[in-house]
């Protein structure tokens, strides 16, 4: 079963900026969907059209069978939401400001406080709960901002840019957070970032976006095969057999195009078999970053053309 | 959704008593409207010569007892009949602090958009910021009410030795009038908050409800018109039920996208 669903949506502004172009996807429980691409190649645009926050001009979709455009208050009490521009109260204090949204998501005041402090010790914010948000910082603002959306248990998460503004330890942490909570407790994770790396660590499935379009979606691998017919082998030994496809490119260091990370097994066994003893063998993989930047200029290609 | 309309109100309300400098500007005008101005009016009847042109003058106003002295006859056309007045303009005004900050004060602050992530629907959420204004309205004229019957009971006893009646009048402007008007107005100007892009736009745009109550209160000194009991228990329920109207209708074209633009 699909928990979020995007059916050929489409964002125009009243400007006529087109932010989305017929996007189609499905989400599944319990998977961290990484929604990548640079600033303004729609992921905001995406998130608010998802939470019912504007209006979709072409296209649907669902939360968990709701349609955010209708009914864009059952779609809140459904999902987390933690956007750069979602803020909470100066003049409350960390706690005030959690205790507050559970009553506005309908908990019971006991019940939020409970959960609130829980989530706190969970992000190290419990030394700082009875402190003014005013005196918090950026770092701390956000990972309460993930408390805040934590309080009334979603099923689906959007997250923009979750660990912007942490330190090392607290992203860490926070990114510990989010596997558990799509592996251990099913919640679907809607994760908006133009950082590739983080979100290679993260991530369980992949979008990439670039001007409103989608330009490729899938896991890794599926990327991988995607974008690359060939990965990189590379191997070092004392000496190789003439008839492998490796190329020589230093003293005992060679390297050959392979389909496949299956291939490698026979590969060295016909090198061991040939008596050459194997230092060491590597296979460079492509980055999510090398795939984007591949699928952007074979974008910018198609498009000149 | 009791509970999280609730919670919105709570949460203004708590928000206008911790401004420090929101706080004082609240009571700064009530003040003035029901402690000043009527110990002013007090002392100056006080100190008004029996003149026979303003006697005749009294002989026209209906509540003018026979037999009542001058002084006392004013005092009491002023507690009862032009006093009133003063608390159709005291919630207005003290509520539009509040409710002209209401959406765009959010907005300014940036927590808007994560109010309007709430399970709540718009409507429910426009109905919890009037009804925190609205509040902040009512606490501020009864208040003020208390204040005022307090000051201006205890400079006539003073001076004269007695108590003045209150009529039935009060009945109807505190219970029903007043916060009828209030509604209206907190209502109309939350709605103009939700439009517009900055805090002082709103404050400016309230200025203007307030105007034509003025102009009551300016009828009120200048007897144009005397309010009697049927006259604002009928004024009552008519604004009443266009506020409930106007609270049911004002928030059905707007949409997050507008509110958040």
């Amino acid at each position: 079963m699909s928990t979020v669903i995007l059916q050929d949506l489409s964002k125009t502004y009243p400007g006529g900026t087109q932010a989305l172009k017929r996007l189609s996807l499905c989400l599944r429980p319990g998977e961290v969907f990484g929604f990548l691409g640079p600033n303004g190649a729609g992921k905001t645009t995406t998130v608010k059209l998802l939470t019912g926050i504007l209006a979709p001009s072409g296209g649907s979709c669902r939360i968990l069978g709701v349609d955010p455009h209708t009914q864009p208050e059952k779609v809140h009490a459904l999902c987390g939401i933690v956007t750069e521009h979602a803020q909470m109260y100066d003049h409350l204090t960390g706690m005030e400001n959690l205790l507050f949204y559970a009553c506005a998501f309908g908990m019971a005041r006991e019940k939020g406080k409970a959960r609130g402090e829980r989530l706190l010790r969970e992000l190290a914010l419990t030394g700082a709960k009875d402190r003014k948000l005013a005196a918090y910082s950026t770092g701390m603002r956000q990972r309460l901002s993930l408390a805040r959306a934590l309080l009334h248990r979603p099923q689906v998460l959007f997250l923009d840019e979750p660990t912007s503004g942490l330190d090392p330890e607290s992203a860490q942490n926070v990114n510990h957070m989010i596997r558990s909570l799509a592996r251990e407790e099913g919640v679907t994770v809607f994760l908006c970032t133009h950082q590739l790396r983080y979100a290679q660590e993260i991530c369980t499935r992949f979008g990439l976006m670039e001007q409103g379009s989608l330009l490729a979606c899938g896991t890794l691998e599926e990327l991988r095969a995607q974008t690359f017919s060939a990965q990189t082998l590379r191997i070092c030994a004392s000496s190789l057999p003439e008839n492998l496809p490796f190329q020589r490119r230093g003293p005992q260091e060679y390297q050959a195009k392979i389909g496949a990370r299956e291939e490698i097994p026979a590969l060295v066994r016909k090198i061991v078999e040939a008596g050459a003893d194997v230092y060491g063998v590597s296979l460079a993989e492509p980055t999510l970053e090398d795939i984007y930047f591949s699928l952007t200029a074979a974008a910018k290609e198609g498009s000149a053309l | 959704m009791k509970t999280a309309m609730y919670a919105i109100i709570k949460k203004d309300f708590r928000g206008v008593a911790a401004n420090r400098r929101l706080f004082p500007a609240l009571f700064l005008v009530p003040s003035l409207l029901a402690l000043v101005l009527p110990s002013i009016f007090v002392i100056a009847v006080h100190f008004t010569p029996d003149d026979p042109d303003i006697l005749k003058l009294l002989a026209l106003v209906p509540q003018a007892a026979p037999g009542q002295s001058l002084e006392l006859t004013l005092w009491g056309l002023l507690l009862n009949s032009i006093l009133p007045a003063f608390f159709l303009v005291i919630p207005v005004m003290a509520s539009s602090i509040t409710a002209a900050s209401a959406f765009v004060g959010e907005k300014e602050r940036h927590t808007l958009e994560t109010l309007l992530y709430c399970p709540l629907t718009l409507r429910q959420i426009f109905q919890a910021k009037v009804l925190a204004s609205f509040l902040v309205s009512m606490v501020v004229s009864l208040l003020s009410f208390a204040a005022m019957f307090l000051v201006v009971e205890g400079e006539v006893f003073f001076l004269a030795g007695q108590a003045l009646r209150p009529s039935v009048n009060w009945l109807a402007v505190l219970l029903l009038v007043s916060p009828a008007v209030s509604l209206i107005a907190v209502t109309l100007i939350v709605r103009g908050s939700a439009k517009a892009q900055s805090v002082e736009e709103s404050q400016q745009a309230a200025v203007f409800l307030i105007l034509p109550l003025l102009l009551l209160v300016v009828g009120q000194f200048a007897g144009l018109f005397l309010m009697s009991f049927w006259l604002l228990l009928g004024l009552g329920l008519l604004c009443g039920a266009l506020a409930w109207i106007l609270l049911r209708k004002s928030m059905g074209r707007f949409t997050y996208e507008r509110l958040l633009q």
